[in-house]
């Protein structure tokens, strides 16, 4: 499902972010992405939806070549990855609803079936009674479940999560981490980036580890 | 897909509404852009027009003997047209002058009828039919018995027409510049609006929205913002025409004899079609910007 061979990512003449990372990712599979700060493990996610492109090497990402897809490809691979995002970027003048349905917005589905959707993924993060608030009105928690919630809505292949736990309490992470497993287990591919070792302790799932934008251990 | 369309008027009309400061800013900006260069056209539009009006003028005037009687008047035309063929020859008699005079004269015609008696003399006006020389005609009308004068305003003929090319090199250079510049001015300005809402665009574009779904609310709300300036500067340009032009309306028809340009209905057609135009490229310039990055 995602192929990394020989990826390198550099800032102009700064030390390479990413140094010849080669990896592979199966289809259904669910990876934890380890590494202290400034390991590489936002910049990895970031190659994999797009957002930037890889100084040399090859990304494969549901069978598709991201270096040689055109911009206007980009769109369609983006619609079959949900990502969380560190900072949820959330629309802070839309409600959790509007949020949420936003990702099936810009596919053209229609106004019923985007309530209808994005009603469900609510109610399945806890938020049912929540559609209607904004962004601002939420805990930190609550806004990260939208999130996770916009995430999934047009249930992706694939599933990219930076630091999905990183503000949050431990039993918040507990609830959060759930969504995800239960992602894994509809089919999604799940790549999560955490710094957090106790995570990694307490769900053992295949995890990789990044340093100085190599990968010093997969297991 | 209609419902993708009507979801993004609906997107536009809402973005209009919940950030109404930088839509206000953009639209009196158009609106500003438009006034100055409809006022400009006018004012080069009405310029041109009367130096049109003064070039149309008969190319050689005969003035006649004051001793002559009409009758004998008319005899020296016939003559004139008898030796000039390939001329057009029409006789002005003076109480067709005067006549003309006070047409002209407009509303201050009725201060003719205080004269005791026409001190306008009879003319002939000559008008070559094809490209002539009117010093040599002029020459030779001057020589037939009975004129008095005969007046060919050539220079002027030619610092009009030199004058004409000069205002239409003007007027279509300031209104590229007044163009460009207001296409500049908007495009910053919508910038400005779009910059506020780069968040959005970010999010639209990571969420996997085409480049073109997310240019089309903005490009609609130029449209919008654009239609909106060109309403707002042909109200203005008709405020202008109708509360403050009138007089200088009536010096115009005194002038050259034809009516002021007035803002019409094809007129604010173009307004609009401009404004339209310049809201969608300057939002499309805008856009393109934060679609880059």
């Amino acid at each position: 499902m995602i192929q990394l061979f020989h990826v390198t990512k550099r800032w102009s003449d700064d030390p390479p972010v990413l140094d010849d990372v080669t990896l592979r990712v199966e289809k259904g599979e669910f990876v934890w992405l380890t590494g202290p700060s400034g390991a590489g493990k936002t910049t990895l996610l970031r190659l994999l939806f797009c957002a930037d492109e890889p100084t040399s090497g090859q990304v494969i990402v549901g069978g598709r070549n991201v270096n040689r897809l055109s911009a206007g490809g980009v769109p369609f691979l983006r619609r079959n990855i949900g990502v969380v995002f560190q900072d949820f970027k959330l629309l802070p003048n839309r409600t959790a609803l509007e949020n949420v349905g936003f990702a099936l917005e810009v596919m053209g589905a229609s106004d019923a079936k985007i309530r209808e959707r994005a009603h469900k993924r609510l109610a399945q993060v806890g938020l049912a009674d929540k559609v209607g608030s904004l962004p601002l009105r939420m805990s930190g928690g609550e806004q990260q479940r939208v999130a996770i919630a916009r995430a999934l809505v047009n249930e992706p292949a694939i599933l990219l999560a930076d630091e999905p736990t990183g503000n949050l309490d431990a039993s918040l992470t507990d609830s959060i981490l759930q969504l995800l497993f239960d992602a894994n287990a509809r089919g999604a591919t799940v790549v999560v980036a955490t710094h957090d070792r106790a995570l990694l302790g307490r769900y053992q799932r295949r995890t990789i580890q990044l340093h100085h934008g190599k990968v010093t251990s997969d297991a | 897909m209609t419902h993708v369309a009507w979801r993004l008027v609906r997107r536009a009309l809402l973005n209009l509404w919940r950030a109404p400061v930088p839509s206000l800013l953009a639209v009196v900006t158009i609106t500003l852009a438009l006034f100055l260069g409809g006022a400009l056209a006018f004012t080069v539009l009405g310029a041109r027009a009367l130096l049109v009006s003064w070039g149309a003028q008969p190319a050689v005037t005969a003035y006649l003997d004051r001793a002559l009687s009409e009758e004998q008047a008319r005899g020296v035309a016939d003559r004139v047209r008898s030796a000039e063929p390939g001329a057009e020859v029409v006789f002005v008699s003076p109480a067709q002058a005067l006549d003309r005079l006070r047409v002209q004269l407009g509303d201050l015609g009725g201060t003719l009828d205080g004269l005791s008696r026409n001190p306008l003399p009879a003319t002939v006006e000559v008008s070559p039919r094809g490209a002539g020389d009117l010093r040599a005609l002029a020459a030779r009308v001057s020589q037939v018995a009975g004129v008095a004068d005969v007046d060919y305003g050539r220079e002027w003929v030619d610092r009009l027409e030199a004058l004409g090319n000069a205002l239409r090199g003007f007027g279509t250079g300031s209104l590229a510049l007044v163009g460009l510049a207001a296409l500049l001015v908007v495009a910053n300005t919508i910038r400005l609006a779009v910059y506020a809402r780069r968040d959005e665009i970010e999010i639209m574009k990571l969420v996997g929205a085409t480049d073109r779904y997310v240019r089309a609310p903005f490009l609609l709300e130029g449209a919008l913002q654009g239609l909106c300036g060109a309403a707002l500067a042909a109200a203005g340009l008709l405020a202008v025409q109708r509360l403050l032009l009138p007089r200088a309306a009536a010096a115009f028809a005194f002038a050259s004899g034809a009516q002021a340009p007035h803002l019409s209905a094809q007129h604010c057609a173009l307004l609009a079609a401009a404004g339209a135009l310049v809201g969608l490229c300057g939002s499309y310039l805008a856009v393109a910007r934060f679609l880059r990055t």
